[in-house]
């Protein structure tokens, strides 16, 4: 009688940047490209809130928000998409993927304790990255308050 | 028909960019923390089906580098009364700092190159017993911009370092410049 037994998640939050699909690829490549990877691939996505994005409240603005949310909620599904599409192209089974609602920062912290996973990967910036920044918010949060290793993978500059 | 200039992949055959070698740097200091990164690192990195290990292929496992930075003695001790006087009125953070003859700091530095010996020496034990083989670095200065500089001299793919408190941090090290 075999035992299932289960791997340790690794999770890799995603937002529509260019650094966590790098993130994503470089993870994929790197701990999933031989067969028989410890770890169990969870990828998430985190919706930002409508609050977030629609920082008004002058007239007019409560038409705004469905449109915004909508519009949002697409943005979600063609992010998941596209990350299934990399993750189709490294042949791994039994992938996880989730949209979240709220601040990145609460959301991938969040889904590190729900899966109880022992590795959290981020891009270095994603939303609102400032050029000059070392290090994005949402990354930089993670790295001191998610309660797993933390992976933070770094898109290499271009050699000019 | 592959014929022409291609260099030749130490590896022969498939010289498939996913079985390329991974360097891992890993940072060590007296923490607890650090030989815990250490750990966790060889438990999940150079184990079979790890990142740093391609089943099959003793030749394709990851290169495993131990770093340990050594804080230059200059900023705890002071060859001379001025330099000494000189720090108590600087606002920096290091807590400690003595006038010593240089007799003193021969024998402190003498004792302080040993005890990075050690600390590699341990660190490369438990390696060993993981059947994993480390290369050790000792460099002088500054922790946080040695590993940034080793890192990117060594051209690192992945940097471990340990930490205090609950979180574990690992970062990936960048190519040029990206890793500050």
């Amino acid at each position: 009688m075999t035992a299932e037994v289960r791997k340790p998640a690794m999770v890799v939050g995603i937002d529509d940047s260019e650094h966590s699909f790098y993130a994503l690829q470089w993870t994929l490549r790197r701990f999933f490209s031989t067969a028989g990877s410890p770890f169990q691939l969870v990828v998430v996505h985190s919706k930002p809130s409508l609050t977030s994005v629609v920082g008004l409240a002058g007239p007019g603005a409560a038409d705004v928000l469905p449109f915004v949310d909508s519009d949002l909620k697409k943005i979600a599904l063609l992010t998941i998409e596209r990350a299934k599409d990399l993750c189709s192209a490294f042949a791994v089974g039994d992938i996880q993927y989730e949209i979240l609602e709220g601040d990145p920062r609460n959301a991938l912290c969040e889904a590190v304790e729900k899966h109880q996973a022992e590795i959290l990967v981020v891009g270095s910036h994603g939303y609102g990255a400032i050029k000059r920044a070392v290090l994005g918010s949402v990354s930089d949060h993670c790295a001191h308050h998610a309660q797993c290793t933390v992976m933070i993978v770094k898109k290499p500059k271009p050699n000019n | 028909m592959e014929a022409g200039p291609e260099p030749v992949a130490a590896e022969g055959g498939a010289a498939n960019e996913h079985n390329k070698k991974m360097t891992v740097l890993v940072a060590v200091d007296d923490s607890e923390g650090s030989l815990y990164a250490l750990s966790w690192a060889l438990d999940n990195l150079f184990t079979p089906g790890g990142a740093a290990h391609a089943s099959g292929k003793t030749a394709a496992l990851g290169r495993l580098i131990l770093l340990h930075a050594q804080q230059p003695l200059q900023h705890f001790m002071h060859p001379n009364l001025y330099s000494y006087l000189l720090s108590l009125l600087d606002n920096n953070q290091y807590i400690t700092a003595v006038y010593a003859t240089s007799s003193v700091i021969d024998s402190v530095r003498k004792a302080q190159e040993q005890n990075s010996r050690n600390l590699l020496q341990r660190a490369a034990q438990i390696c060993t017993s993981k059947l994993v083989k480390a290369e050790t670095v000792i460099v002088d200065g500054d922790p946080k911009d040695v590993i940034c500089h080793v890192a990117e001299e060594l051209q690192a793919d992945l940097l471990v370092v340990g930490s205090r408190g609950l979180s574990k941090i690992r970062r990936i090290g960048g190519i040029a410049e990206a890793n500050r």
